[in-house]
């Protein structure tokens, strides 16, 4: 017979912790005092400032400046051109179906029950076709508008998702082809990578946009959009190349040998057996990659694309809202930080999920 | 039936400038169990290894169950596909289940559907007393588990040949047994085996023949009882020393 012993349980409240980790010593007292007396002035200024002085449309926006809180009547009044850039007025309605088809497919693609070789590339293709088709139109009825019209909200996702959806695959090859054991291959690889790492990524979307076009012969030319989307993906996929790489060199050579000796072919072992592995072992800085990437398309502006960081300083620029620009800047960070914060979330789920069978 | 699963003829092989296989010959008889042993560093494990092409070989002529692999890549596939080989270190496949760990193979190597698959995974996972675990991943197993569904995963791709390279050797001593066992099951069914280990006791309960290896040579071959009782040669004397105690 056993008998079962229960582990004591510390009978300790809040006022212990609150005592052992902020008010252990004298010292400590007076410094939780200080900071916290800061910290509660400054979260009473920041919310006096953006929701109990703020004004909040435009119909008040006379009392905007002279001692008032945030003035959001601007967000009201340019908020259209914040999130849809130059996209025509009417056809608005456009544009929001199409980034919202494109978050869908982003969220469908984060399911890890759809994860397999036929049913990704199936929805992407589905998902960039419809807001192709329904930002550009030009059919049943639907008014052309061109890619250089394109703009806001809808256009900065639309960057992010394709650099990305077109770079992962092209970072595996990439990886790959490192790994070869064919020299040409592999050095070639290599002196590529570090070549396009070695150049900033606004020289190169400039190449991509000015560039390429008095180069190759117009059939080759593509539309501006398309070549700097495509320029942008090469540079994320050399970044996202050597993270893979670094996931594969942490697989054992054990596993090669197991799918070796058990008659599995090449394809299968890389495929099956170590990508899986490299994605895992190196998720935390994939989702990095992605963040960081998401925050570099606003570097499209340079080369004329009202994206939605551009279109937020189109929306100060007029001379009606100038001094808003602090109201302006601090929506476009909430918007980065919705889609930011809720990519680095999903990363932490996606790695949650994964220790399961990686005790 | 081929009397000869496995022929070594004069085989050498090189790691840079060392000299890991001498001018090995060896038949392994259709149906038989032979161990291998010696010290560490003797080349045991590279000459297994070489039976499946995991290791390739300078000279010399290998043929496993009438196809040859000395130097022609083309056969190692047929080869790898019928003779079955457990690591030392399992080789599992960390990110699959127990179930997909025997059932992925089936699929690839010899194009099974996945239903046909997973019946042969359970019955093999079954007969390895691990079927309970199939749903498991392979870290959550102990090492005397994860050898046995090494050793299922293998047997579901219907071997004629298994090698085993030091199978017990990373486990905790008393799981010993238990992969030993269902070694010596199998090695009663009539199934071909070539075996790297130090485990005199299964080599004195069914091996057919045992060999020790030196230095990359072959220093004597004969059965259990020779090798234990009367061996030829003063290294096999002293190694046997070493391991009876």
């Amino acid at each position: 017979m056993t008998t079962s012993v229960v582990p004591p349980v510390p009978k300790r409240g809040f006022g212990y912790w609150l005592k052992k980790h902020f008010f252990s010593t004298w010292l400590n007292s007076v410094i939780t005092v200080l900071f916290g007396a800061l910290l509660i002035w400054m979260c009473v200024k920041l919310s006096n400032w953006a929701i109990f002085d703020a004004i909040w449309t435009v119909d008040n926006k006379e009392h905007c400046g002279h001692g008032a809180g945030a003035c959001w009547a601007v967000i009201q009044d340019r908020g259209r051109l914040i999130l849809f850039g130059l996209y025509p007025y009417e056809e608005q309605w456009r544009s929001t179906l199409a980034c919202l088809i494109v978050i869908l497919t982003i969220g469908l693609s984060c399911l890890p029950s759809l994860w397999s070789i036929k049913k990704l590339p199936t929805l992407w293709v589905i998902g960039f076709g419809a807001f192709v088709l329904l930002m550009r139109g030009g059919f049943a009825g639907l008014p052309l508008v061109t890619s250089e019209q394109w703009g806001g909200l809808s256009l900065t996702i639309f960057i992010f998702s394709a650099v990305f959806v077109l770079g992962m695959p092209l970072a595996v090859v990439f990886a790959l082809a490192r790994r070869s054991s064919l020299p040409v291959i592999a050095k070639g690889t290599g002196l590529f990578i570090d070549l396009v790492r070695s150049l900033p990524l606004l020289t190169i979307l400039f190449a991509a946009a000015v560039v390429v076009p008095l180069l190759v012969p117009d059939w080759l030319e593509g539309n501006k959009l398309g070549r700097v989307v495509v320029a942008f993906a090469v540079f994320f996929a050399v970044y996202q190349a050597e993270i893979i790489r670094a996931g594969l060199q942490s697989t054992s050579q054990g596993q090669n040998e197991a799918a070796a000796a058990l008659g599995m072919p090449y394809w299968s072992l890389v495929v099956d057996i170590l990508l899986p592995q490299a994605f895992r072992n190196t998720l935390p800085s994939t989702i990095n990659q992605a963040v960081i990437t998401f925050k570099e398309t606003s570097i499209v502006t340079i080369i004329g694309f009202f994206e939605v960081m551009a279109s937020g300083n189109a929306a100060i620029g007029g001379g009606e809202w100038t001094e808003q620009f602090v109201e302006v800047y601090v929506f476009l960070a909430l918007v980065y930080f919705v889609f930011v914060f809720g990519l680095s979330r999903y990363g932490a789920w996606l790695e949650n999920r994964m220790r399961v069978g990686h005790a | 039936m081929r009397e000869t699963a496995i022929s070594v003829k004069s085989v050498d092989k090189y790691y840079g400038a060392y000299h890991a296989l001498k001018g090995i010959n060896l038949e392994v008889p259709t149906g038989q169990t032979l161990v291998i042993c010696g010290p560490s560093g003797s080349g045991k494990s590279t000459l297994i290894r070489t039976m499946n092409g995991l290791e390739s070989i300078a000279s010399g002529q290998l043929e496993v169950l009438g196809l040859d692999i000395s130097d022609d890549t083309r056969n190692l596939d047929a080869v790898r596909k019928r003779v079955g080989m457990v690591f030392q270190n399992f080789n599992l496949f960390p990110h699959m289940t127990i179930l997909e760990n025997c059932t992925l193979p089936q699929i690839r190597s010899v194009g099974r559907d996945r239903a046909a698959a997973t019946v042969e995974a359970m019955d093999q996972l079954k007969k390895m007393h691990v079927d309970i675990h199939a749903e498991k991943y392979p870290d959550q197993l102990s090492g005397g588990q994860k050898q046995r569904v090494a050793l299922a995963r293998a047997l579901c791709l219907k071997p004629e040949v298994m090698l085993f390279d030091e199978p017990t050797s990373a486990l905790d001593p008393e799981m010993i047994s238990e992969v030993l066992d269902v070694m010596q099951e199998l090695a009663k069914e009539n199934m071909t085996i070539v075996c790297v280990t130090h485990e005199m006791g299964f080599a004195q309960a069914v091996a057919d023949s045992v060999l020790l290896m030196a230095d990359g040579e072959i220093v004597e071959q004969g059965t259990p009882d020779q090798m234990f009782n009367n061996p030829q040669s003063a290294i096999t004397r002293q190694f046997m020393d070493v391991v009876k105690k």
